[in-house]
């Protein structure tokens, strides 16, 4: 179970170090929160919930914020 | 004949690699849920998606009653794992894995840890892409350290180091 926590731990480091904070922080609050909750969480379905866009619509504004998929 | 069942998390990166046909050398069908096809955005995602209906290498996967039931149980079970749990179109994934024997394709981090931690998911094989990748390489198909490099680079998918060095790619 500890390397699964790990694991999950060095992902959430990926997504941390590779956003775009400056343009994160810059999107109206939905979109913020939404990527704020994928990269500490990485659950795109979810985060795509929040943000009110589909999967793949949510994927092009991940891509733009250049958070990574791990 | 091996069958596999593929999320949208697996799906919006895998999309993006130039040598995603791979996946044919593995699996003979790939399923789609329709709730998995309806979150599909990406005009060369779905172009890949309509290509593998057209040639039968993908199939429409309509959830019926049943496996939407176990899905919900499998979210209710997924409560108890570590960090993370798994919501409705995972669990509909790893259902139709344990109803039908399909490989459950995903990188949603849930679903991956599920069959390790719920004795009745066990039965599960959950494959992310690098060990599709792995795989692919053990076939003989791919040099694995060239196509683990060059996936990352075209989808932009970051795997993970201590991924890397189970494999002896770190």
């Amino acid at each position: 179970m500890e390397e699964w926590i790990q694991l999950l731990e060095e992902a959430r480091e990926i997504r941390r170090r590779g956003a775009d904070w400056h343009f994160i922080n810059s999107l109206p609050p939905k979109l913020r929160l939404a990527l704020t909750y994928f990269v500490e969480v990485g659950d795109i379905y979810v985060a795509s919930r929040i943000a009110g866009m589909k999967v793949g619509e949510f994927d092009e504004l991940r891509r733009k914020a250049k958070v990574p998929m791990v | 004949m091996t069958e596999a069942i593929a999320d949208t998390s697996f799906l919006i990166d895998w999309a993006r690699y130039s040598r995603r046909d791979l996946l044919w050398r593995l699996f003979d069908v790939v399923h789609l849920p329709e709730s998995v096809l309806a979150e599909i955005y990406s005009e060369g995602t779905l172009a890949w998606i309509v290509d593998g209906l057209a040639s039968r290498r993908m199939a429409l996967f309509t959830e019926t009653e049943d496996v939407v039931d176990l899905a919900r149980r499998i979210v209710s079970l997924s409560r108890a794992l570590p960090a993370r749990g798994v919501d409705l179109p995972e669990a509909v994934c790893l259902a139709a894995g344990l109803k039908f024997g399909y490989v459950v394709l995903t990188e949603n981090g849930g679903a991956v840890m599920a069959p390790s931690f719920l004795n009745e998911l066990s039965p599960v094989k959950v494959m992310r892409a690098l060990d599709v990748l792995h795989a692919l390489a053990q076939a003989g198909h791919i040099g694995l350290r060239e196509e683990v490099a060059r996936y990352q680079v075209e989808t932009g998918h970051r795997f993970a180091k201590r991924d890397l060095r189970r494999l002896g790619l770190e």
